[in-house]
């Protein structure tokens, strides 16, 4: 392995590590301080005062962050798997469940196009 | 079927078919190979004949979900990269969230008790249209099953990619601001990388939308749980 290559990988190392230890400290405080938030989101919240107070900057986690972002397919394929246990239900009640995923999408997607798009156009319309 | 000998067998090939599937992906570009599809049914095609249960293929890789946590973390980087955007766009994004939210839910609800499905699957339904590591633990706060959730917003992303393209065509939509928030607040994740091929501003929208959506819903679990 050369040796730009090893450094790569070392520095995404220590990045994957920051965000570890910055998830692991939110769950310690949303213990301690009984906030009912999970502890990634504190630690989101952690960073994003990390970031504005200016310690430290996104380019710091920018490997670690991305590949963590890109790679989230893979962190929650074993909770599909819950699918094992469920059969029965899916036998019983799937048609109905797509219907419900399906033309819910549908409406979501629609309310929030048309509301971006609305409050878009008024304010073309209303500023200079 | 007991696999002891082997501890790290379902690991192994949820890693090994994820990297797999993500190759013949990326070479294909066929929607069916996506990991989001094609990994699910290698394993359920291997766990089904041996009679796994999820509780014996969850011991063996808890550690994968546990790194949603520091993902969930990661967030934080394109919600500072993208802060011009959103200080200059914050009302638009905030009410099409709001729009988006109020009839996710609602219409899961209506249409699951109108469908009279069973209370705990409709509360699995209702964080469906926010992406996996926020949807999970605001399905506990409802009351709902996080793994069922998480089957939810799976099968709504690979929807909401599919349609979404669609209604790009009929609606008049100008603004790639609209573009983008169509797919991130419909198809989260799986909508993002459909937003992606739309145009680069519509991705970032996407990506960013998706994020603040599941913020969003966190933030307003408890006062849902009051009035359900």
């Amino acid at each position: 392995m050369n040796r730009a290559r090893f450094r790569h990988l070392f520095r995404l190392c220590l990045e994957l590590i920051a965000l570890l230890g910055l998830y692991a400290i939110g769950c310690q405080l949303a213990t301690w301080l009984h906030w009912p938030l999970p502890g990634g989101v504190v630690g989101l919240g952690l960073l994003l005062v990390a970031f504005a107070s200016g310690w430290l900057k996104p380019a710091t986690l920018q490997l670690g962050a991305g590949l963590l972002m890109a790679e989230m397919l893979l962190f929650f394929i074993p909770a599909l798997m819950s699918l094992l246990d469920y059969g029965a239900l899916l036998r019983s009640d799937g048609w109905r469940i797509l219907l419900v995923i399906g033309s819910s999408t549908l409406l979501v997607m629609l309310a929030t196009a048309l509301t971006v798009e609305a409050v878009c156009r008024w304010r073309a319309r209303h500023e200079p | 079927m007991n696999l002891e000998p082997m501890p790290l067998f379902w690991l192994a090939l949820t890693l090994g078919g994820y990297l797999l599937s993500r190759w013949l992906y990326r070479r294909s570009g066929r929607y069916l190979l996506s990991p989001l599809l094609l990994v699910p049914a290698l394993l359920l095609a291997v766990a089904v004949p041996l009679h796994t249960g999820y509780a014996e293929y969850a011991s063996n890789t808890h550690l994968l979900m546990l790194l949603l946590g520091p993902a969930t973390v990661a967030f934080a980087v394109p919600i500072w990269q993208q802060r011009g955007l959103l200080a200059r766009h914050w009302p638009a994004l905030l009410l099409g969230m709001l729009a988006g939210s109020t009839v996710a839910i609602g219409s899961s609800w209506w249409l699951a008790s109108a469908l009279s499905l069973d209370g705990t699957v409709s509360r699995s339904l209702l964080p469906r249209s926010i992406t996996t590591p926020f949807a999970m633990p605001v399905a506990r706060d409802l009351g709902g099953v996080p793994e069922l959730t998480a089957v939810f917003v799976m099968l709504t992303g690979v929807f909401g990619a599919l349609v979404g393209g669609l209604l790009l065509k009929w609606l008049p939509l100008r603004s790639s601001l609209a573009r983008g928030a169509l797919f991130g607040v419909g198809a989260h994740g799986a909508g993002v990388a459909r937003a992606q091929e739309v145009g680069g501003e519509e991705g970032t929208v996407a990506g960013l939308v998706m994020v603040l959506m599941g913020l969003l819903n966190l933030f307003a679990a408890p006062l849902l749980v009051r009035v359900l």
